[in-house]
């Protein structure tokens, strides 16, 4: 009888827990520092280098002149300037979609020494 | 009939009644211990809309939901045709009124989406689609009670409109990058998204990198 109430206790402690979602989505905005098969590292202006995971639903939009449009994984390189919406996901953060654009000679220019 | 035949009946009987009492004894201990738990986490943790629904209340949601849609309703055509115009028409109208909660593509990644309760479904899965056209057509009209979901018919035209939506829905899992990025422009923002894409798209179009606490910032 004591082992059925301990299972019916456990049962319903399990039947009343609850998870929390969280969806708040990140910016990830610098330059492209490496390109992983799976993941990009991004240098931010605060020097950190951030790494977001890309997944089959990220969307690729290439920027230039003010306009944007649809690209793929395969037009990324390093160095080129980026602006990720992520959404953390435990540890790591997953692009939904990562914005890009070449480097302008006159940024290239201005590109602070390290 | 021999004692010790009666003896076994006596026996038989006292044991089934006690196994009836134990049996129901259980399941009063269940609902107690339910309810206890039921209440001490509401009691210390409050109920709060980050939460996911349970099972059980999908269930009985799922099941309200169809009932509280009239069943001549869920047989109704829809009459609008699926032009590239009509299309166009709903996906901004979508991307105006709808993608706050349920996302430009319909997965209900948002902010909103995220946390409301319940949370608005993928429209892109099975669920939605395996919706009649009619019953889609009357939820845009008249909303689901006690969700996050309003009612938004009653306007002149908005039948018109409406239709169009269900037209749309049904096209959310083909829906193409550049008619997404189309919704994106079209989606209401704030003075302050409006600020963080214009330094977003001044950052991609040359100009110096805007230092954010950590690199980073959110919404």
């Amino acid at each position: 009888m004591k082992t059925k109430l301990y299972a019916v206790l456990a049962v319903s402690v399990l039947m009343t827990s609850v998870a929390l979602a969280h969806g708040d989505k990140k910016h990830v905005i610098g330059t492209l520092e490496k390109i992983n098969a799976d993941s990009v590292v991004v240098k931010t202006a605060a020097g950190k280098s951030v790494e977001v995971k890309l997944v089959a639903s990220t969307m690729y939009v290439s920027h230039a002149g003010n306009e944007d449009k649809p690209a793929k994984v395969t037009d990324l390189a390093v160095g080129y300037r980026v602006v990720i919406h992520a959404t953390p996901k435990g540890e790591t953060l997953e692009a939904n979609e990562v914005k890009f654009s070449a480097p302008t000679a006159s940024a290239a220019a201005a590109k602070p020494k390290s | 009939m021999p004692r010790a035949g009666l003896r076994l009946l006596r026996s038989l009987t006292y044991k089934s009644v006690m196994s009836r009492g134990n049996a129901i004894f259980l399941v009063v201990v269940v609902v107690i211990v339910l309810i206890a738990v039921g209440a001490a986490s509401i009691l210390h943790n409050g109920l709060s809309a980050h939460a996911n629904p349970t099972a059980l209340e999908i269930m009985l949601a799922r099941n309200a939901r169809h009932l509280a849609i009239p069943a001549n309703a869920r047989k109704l055509q829809n009459p609008v045709a699926e032009t590239q115009e009509n299309l166009r028409d709903a996906r901004l109208h979508f991307a105006d009124h709808c993608a706050i909660c349920h996302a430009n593509d319909g997965s209900g990644d948002t902010m909103m989406g995220h946390n409301l309760y319940p949370k608005p479904p993928d429209m892109r899965k099975e669920e939605t689609p395996n919706l009649a056209d009619g019953e889609l057509f009357w939820i845009i009209e008249n909303g689901v009670r006690f969700t996050g979901m309003p009612a938004f018919g009653g306007e002149h035209g908005s039948q018109q409109d409406s239709w169009k939506l269900v037209r749309f829905i049904r096209h959310l899992p083909q829906l193409t990058d550049e008619e997404r990025m189309e919704m994106e422009r079209n989606n209401p923002k704030g003075p302050g998204d409006r600020e963080e894409e214009q330094e977003e798209n001044d950052f991609l179009g040359g100009a110096p990198i805007q230092q954010k606490p950590e690199g980073e910032h959110h919404h």
